[in-house]
């Protein structure tokens, strides 16, 4: 009961202009496809599909401070269940997402357990969750069943039918798909955000050592955020098969991939609610709108698309350390915190003393700023 | 006294690559208590409250809270117990505001966020920082930060409060405050503490009690007049043969 509740004030505890916002937003997302054409709806479905799988790749990292470079891992691993369960047995999708959620979870865990158990954290997990997905991808290679290193295919219907038992037909569907997935990927983290879990989350984060001595038994949360993290982007997966039909090891496992999923995110806003689906509209257009404009040129330069992505994770790296969202959402009073806190952020960290001595133009800002001496009068 | 100790810590060593951190200590603290634990630098006083809130597990020796023998339990489960521990070196979580700071204390042995804040407003109340709740934590002062640690330690809602030098570095007066502030604290919850303390005049006016850890030995024990008077002590702060 009080997890309902709880969803409940996720959205009732916000600013009103916020809860307007999202409401319209919301609202123009389900009237999109009426206006679209079929490329500019695979755009949109490409945005909500990178919204989601950073939002979940935001849970375990954002939140909890637990570095993945290998989520390729669960997308794979998710889209290969639901698929090869979908082939061989006939297996609607809606029941291989459960199973590819109990896969990923049981890969999650075992990650998990291996690293959190014997101390692995930081840069060394990271190369544990790419070590992982890296043999992942060349056991699959060499795992016949599923095609191999040839690829797995799903049977494709063409039809402008929407088959939503089996997920087969026409783009709109997986457009409310991925519209479905990016509302679940968003309502779940809002929901871990306000409650214990995130509030452990982030106390991870930020100092484990304090978080296990306010109470946290950080084990069993950091586990809990890789399984959360890893089911959600199974889901992701099992859109990805049924959306594209054809599966590769070589593709879907690739490190490159697991990049892709992380970039939203990081650009957007890390740690954010709103910056991985920002990040992944934003990447998405450029990178679009890039092709489009070297096609109209009659242009084609192969990788430009990952250059514009390095340049664009330098620039926010650069310019904007935090991701777009907290800046903008700041312009956009959609910020919770205390007005001052950002400029209060200005003094220097441990600084003894009641803000030693603020930079000269930076005085009036903070409010906490003993008053001025009068100045002139000596 | 008829009463069975709080904490009862008997004969707890603890060595870090032969060299004896904290050798054969025990010390008790009952019920309602402030109790001091004072000592030159390196003595082994943050090590041996380490053992206690189970950052680190003894090599040998028992330490019983409430009873029950929590030597090597994991901190969160000595958290659980009723134990809450400040650093000496803070550790705040940076990107949470003081409020959400002191609320992921306030979550002990609950799921409710409204419970957890209430416990957070309380402990807030009492260090006086309700105007810094809204604060992200990395915006403190090094004094507020000390009060955050408090704070958070004091929304788990301890039977027994660990202090580790929450004054250092503190100035005269806002030592004082602290001070008032953890005797309005003892009156109002009856939270045991026992604090690791190098400002005497700070130990003075809180401890009931006093232990003295020299080269992790307890050297001796007693109220704060008696153990600021013992020859030993005097000896391990000023050296051995000090010119007479």
């Amino acid at each position: 009961m009080s997890a309902l509740r709880d969803l409940g004030a996720v959205f009732t505890g916000s600013p009103v202009r916020c809860r307007v916002a999202l409401g319209v937003l919301l609202a123009v997302l389900i009237a999109l496809p009426l206006v679209l054409d079929r490329y500019l709806l695979s755009v949109m479905i490409l945005i909500l599909y990178f919204a989601y799988v950073g939002q979940a790749w935001n849970i375990m990292m954002g939140l909890c401070g637990q570095l993945s470079l290998g989520h390729a891992l669960y997308v794979g691993l998710g889209a290969y269940t639901a698929a090869a369960l979908y082939q061989h047995f006939g297996v609607i999708p809606w029941v291989g997402a459960v199973a590819a959620v109990g896969v990923c979870v049981a890969a999650a865990s075992a990650i998990g357990w291996l690293a959190f158990r014997f101390g692995i954290s930081g840069t060394y997990f990271a190369l544990l969750t790419i070590a992982f997905a890296e043999f992942t991808r060349i056991g699959f290679d060499h795992f016949g069943w599923v095609g191999g290193s040839g690829g797995f295919f799903l049977k494709v219907v063409q039809s402008d039918r929407m088959d939503w038992v089996n997920l087969r037909g026409h783009p709109v569907m997986f457009y409310y798909l991925a519209l479905g997935l990016a509302v679940l990927g968003f309502v779940v983290s809002a929901w871990i955000l306000r409650g214990r879990a995130g509030f452990y989350f982030r106390a991870i984060r930020d100092n484990e050592d304090a978080a296990r001595a306010a109470g946290v038994d950080t084990f069993r949360y950091k586990m809990f955020a890789v399984q959360v993290s890893a089911a959600l982007t199974a889901l992701a997966g099992v859109f990805f098969a049924f959306y594209y039909n054809n599966l590769f090891p070589e593709q879907i496992f690739n490190i490159g991939r697991s990049i892709e999923i992380i970039l939203a995110p990081i650009i957007g806003g890390i740690g954010t609610l709103f910056g991985p689906i920002l990040g992944a509209a934003v990447l998405t257009l450029l990178s679009e709108g890039l092709n489009e404009a070297l096609a109209a040129a009659g242009r084609e330069i192969p990788g430009v698309k990952q250059i514009l992505y390095g340049v664009a994770l330098g620039l926010a790296i650069m310019f904007m350390p935090h991701g777009i969202w907290p800046a903008l959402a700041r312009r956009l009073g959609f910020d919770r915190r205390d007005a001052d806190a950002p400029t209060a952020r200005l003094v220097p960290p441990g600084g003894d003393g009641p803000a030693g001595a603020p930079p000269a133009g930076a005085a009036p800002a903070g409010g906490r700023v003993a008053a001025p001496r009068k100045a002139g009068d000596g | 006294m008829a009463e069975p100790p709080l904490l009862d810590v008997v004969d707890a060593s603890r060595s870090f690559r032969g060299l004896k951190a904290v050798s054969n200590a025990s010390l008790q603290v009952f019920r309602g208590e402030v109790v001091a634990l004072i000592g030159p630098n390196g003595a082994g006083k943050t090590t041996l409250f380490n053992l206690i809130a189970g950052a680190l597990a003894p090599d040998a020796g028992r330490i019983v809270f409430d009873g029950r023998d929590v030597a090597g339990l994991r901190p969160d489960q000595i958290c659980a117990a009723g134990i809450g521990r400040t650093f000496q070196i803070v550790k705040p979580f940076a990107d949470m505001t003081v409020l959400e700071n002191v609320m992921v204390g306030g979550f002990r042995g609950t799921g409710e966020r409204a419970v957890a804040a209430a416990r957070a407003g309380r402990a807030l109340a009492a260090l006086g920082m309700d105007g810094l709740r809204d604060r992200l934590a990395s915006s403190l002062t090094l004094p507020d930060r000390k009060r955050l640690e408090v704070a958070r330690a004091l929304a788990t809602e301890p039977r027994l409060l660990l202090l580790d030098e929450v004054m250092a570095g503190l100035r005269p007066s806002e030592t004082d405050r602290m001070v008032e502030a953890f005797r309005r604290l003892a009156g109002d919850t009856g939270v045991t503490i026992l604090l690791i303390e190098h400002v005497m005049r700070a130990v003075m006016a809180l401890a009931q009690r006093v232990y003295v850890l020299h080269h992790g030995v307890i050297i001796a024990s007693g109220t704060p007049q008696q153990v600021t008077r013992d020859p030993k002590v005097l000896e391990s702060y000023l050296g051995a043969e000090a010119p007479q």
